[in-house]
């Protein structure tokens, strides 16, 4: 296209995101002297800009820092057409990607994650072991500068992470006691969020506002864990700069990416390597959209899996009210206390997987959280209203249950017809529903979240057996696999059918666990860079 | 800008739905509808469209049949309303005081600290029990 300007080089690597994944890859392929450029359509995020140590704090959450793009409404965000998707997708376009409003509960999976095939007969096997991916686990531990406490016995003996746990605060106490009256498991929650200064980054003073951004500088947003050793390795980060294709050449390889900047003009960037980093919407959005007549379907997409198996983690949340002060404002943010108590399959219960449990802090008086609000008027104003926060605020908090939902074709993002972003490249659309399985795990965690808050004292509880907005996990829309009619990359991430082009975000998820994937998304995004950096040697590229 | 008019009818129905009721001051006499309303206005400005309709249907009528119609025919008005009202409300420190709330506050805890459910044996309970996870099958 005549109108294109090509930046002069051609890197050893171009990566499509600077978020969670892309931050990994950036950091270590610049450390090793590869000439790195990463492409962003974001900016970055002033921890000044967070508005958790001001009194408006809660209604700054509810629009410009919401976790809903569609709500947001930013221009550096893309819109997503929503109308046939039980949850929302959730994300933040920046430099730190999603981890700018992420919980930063760092989580590891669990080994039957990666077996759910050979153990429950559903879904398939990943292409490795929590073994083969525990080294790389242990490393993000200490570059996130995670605090928690070791021997949790729902894993497997392991690396204690390099700081220790946050305060569990009241709510975290009221639960636990309810938990063991009923001889239920409990640990306290790993966060990647500083007990202590570390890295760079202060300790966490407990606002509790992680959700819509760390005032602090002290949570562990890749913005601020990887990009400056990044640059300070001479990676190349352009801000701005959204990404509508991936080019390819003759014979199938990628040539690099066409982009638009803040200007408005078209840019090229030519690289020997192409990592895409954009996560479970944003990567199948683009991958489709790369279309030629090599990849008249889209690139990589010759299994047609491109988009499909999307998986979201439908979320619920219990929530119980006490008779005494909680403090239930207090963080993190974060998580006090999880429990894997009912994670694994149990053939009774009719259905398979399982689901994590977290205890969270239940926010402010205004609504709670951003995605909490929403009553009807005689419950929300007049004496209610006082009644209301007398009963519940301060005195309550939340055990979120976030239920693995399965692979399943039917659930996909695809390219919409008409919706475009600012530049009006097309948006993504989501289609999905939950499952039989899903509606049945959720039915049961629910119920035994109710039992839990019972046995810690609580006088009256709500439920939110499906939350809308809960669609923080992106995951499995290019699936990883062996087998290169049923997954788009190998177990490297390389996909199969182009040999330079490679994706490292959660749309490689096999299966979705019951976990915060954000801990699993870098430990895979390690694990392939460290592979990619050992055998750049052999790594083939366009002519 | 919001003009007095549209700020004294703000303020009475801002008193229909936050009253004085169970000790809490009502709306209006925690100063919704001063330099707060402009500031949050300013901040949310996605909330001024539907402020200012809702605002201008209720003029001249009572209050409580105002929000009730609101409530019928404008819901988003009224939630705009209703919002902007109780954002300010609950802004207020003599509100957060009366409701023990001191805003999302800054309290580090102490790293060093052995954590209570250690000292007390609550975390050993669960130790005990042994593990719960399912190994790799060889």
């Amino acid at each position: 296209m005549a109108n294109i300007r090509k930046r002069p080089e051609v890197a050893d690597v171009l990566i499509i995101g600077a978020g969670a994944s892309g931050s990994v890859a950036a950091k270590h392929l610049a450390e090793s002297g590869c000439d790195v450029v990463c492409l962003e359509q974001g900016g970055w995020v002033d921890n000044g800009e967070f508005w958790g140590d001001k009194p408006e704090w809660e209604l700054m959450s509810q629009k410009r820092w919401h976790p809903n793009p569609n709500v947001r409404d930013l221009e550096t965000d893309y819109p997503c057409e929503t109308s046939e998707s039980d949850v929302n997708p959730l994300m933040y376009n920046a430099v730190g990607g999603s981890t700018i409003l992420y919980a930063a509960q760092w989580q590891r999976f669990m080994p039957s994650d990666f077996r759910v095939r050979t153990l429950d007969d559903v879904a398939a096997d990943w292409p490795f072991t929590y073994e083969d991916l525990e080294p790389f686990y242990d490393r993000l531990d200490v570059e996130m500068g995670v605090s928690g406490l070791n021997g949790d016995p729902a894993y497997p003996p392991g690396k204690a992470p390099p700081l220790p746990p946050l305060p569990i605060g009241r709510i975290g106490m009221k639960a636990a006691e309810g938990m063991n009256k009923l001889g239920w498991h409990w640990w306290p929650g790993p966060n990647a969020i500083p007990s202590r200064p570390y890295g760079g980054r202060n300790q966490c003073v407990r606002r509790g506002t992680c959700l819509t951004g760390c005032p602090e500088r002290a949570k562990g947003s890749t913005d601020h864990t990887h990009w400056p050793i990044a640059l300070e390795h001479g990676a190349t980060l352009v801000t701005g700069a959204r990404v509508r294709e991936i080019t390819v050449d003759a014979r199938g390889f990628a040539t690099g990416a066409i982009y638009i900047d803040r200007a408005g003009r078209e840019r090229e960037q030519r690289a020997n390597i192409v990592i895409v980093c954009c996560n479970g919407v944003g990567t199948p959005r683009l991958l489709l959209l790369s279309k030629s007549p090599r990849f008249p379907d889209g690139l990589a997409n010759g299994s047609g899996l491109v988009g499909r198996n999307l998986m979201m983690h439908p979320c619920a949340i219990v929530t119980g009210h006490f008779d005494e002060p909680l403090e239930s404002w207090l963080g993190p943010a974060g998580q006090t206390i999880q429990s894997m108590q009912f994670y694994e399959t149990d053939p009774a219960r009719g259905f398979v997987r399982g689901a994590k449990w977290q205890v969270m802090p239940s926010g402010g008086p205004l609504g709670m959280r951003a995605a909490y609000g929403g009553k009807p008027i005689e419950e929300a104003w007049g004496v209610g209203l006082h009644r209301t926060t007398r009963k519940v605020f301060g005195r309550s908090f939340e055990w979120g249950i976030i239920a693995e939902d399965l692979p399943d074709l039917e659930n996909r993002v695809v390219v919409d017809p008409l919706l475009t972003d600012s530049d009006g490249v097309p948006a993504p659309k989501i289609v999905y529903r939950n499952s039989e399985n899903t509606q049945k795990l959720i039915e049961f965690h629910v119920a035994r979240a109710q039992e839990a808050m019972r046995a810690a004292g609580a006088i009256d509880m709500s439920v939110t057996p499906l939350m809308r907005d809960c669609g923080w996990h992106l995951m499995g829309t290019c699936r990883m696999g062996t087998d290169p009619g049923r997954s788009v990359v190998d177990e490297w991430g390389r996909a199969h059918e182009v040999p330079n082009l490679f994706i490292y975000d959660g749309s490689v998820f096999v299966t979705s666990s019951g976990f915060n994937p954000t801990g699993t998304i870098c430990a895979i995004a390690l694990r392939c860079v460290k592979h990619l950096i050992a055998h750049r040697h052999e790594q083939m590229a366009a002519e | 800008m919001i003009d007095a008019l549209q700020r004294k009818t703000f303020l009475a129905i801002a008193d229909v739905l936050i009253p004085a009721a169970e000790g809490m001051p009502a709306a209006s006499q925690v100063g919704v509808g001063d330099e707060v309303l402009d500031r949050i206005l300013s901040l949310r400005d996605d909330l001024r469209e539907p402020f200012v309709r809702g605002i201008a249907a209720a003029a001249g009528k009572e209050p409580q049949a105002a929000v009730e119609a609101l409530n019928r025919h404008d819901p988003e008005a009224l939630g705009a309303i209703g919002l902007v009202a109780s954002g300010a409300y609950y802004m207020s420190p003599r509100v957060r005081a009366l409701i023990g709330y001191p805003g999302q506050e800054k309290r580090p805890g102490n790293p060093d600290e052995i954590p209570e459910y250690v000292a007390n044996g609550m975390l050993q309970q669960v130790i005990d029990r042994g593990p719960i996870y399912r190994p790799t099958p060889k």
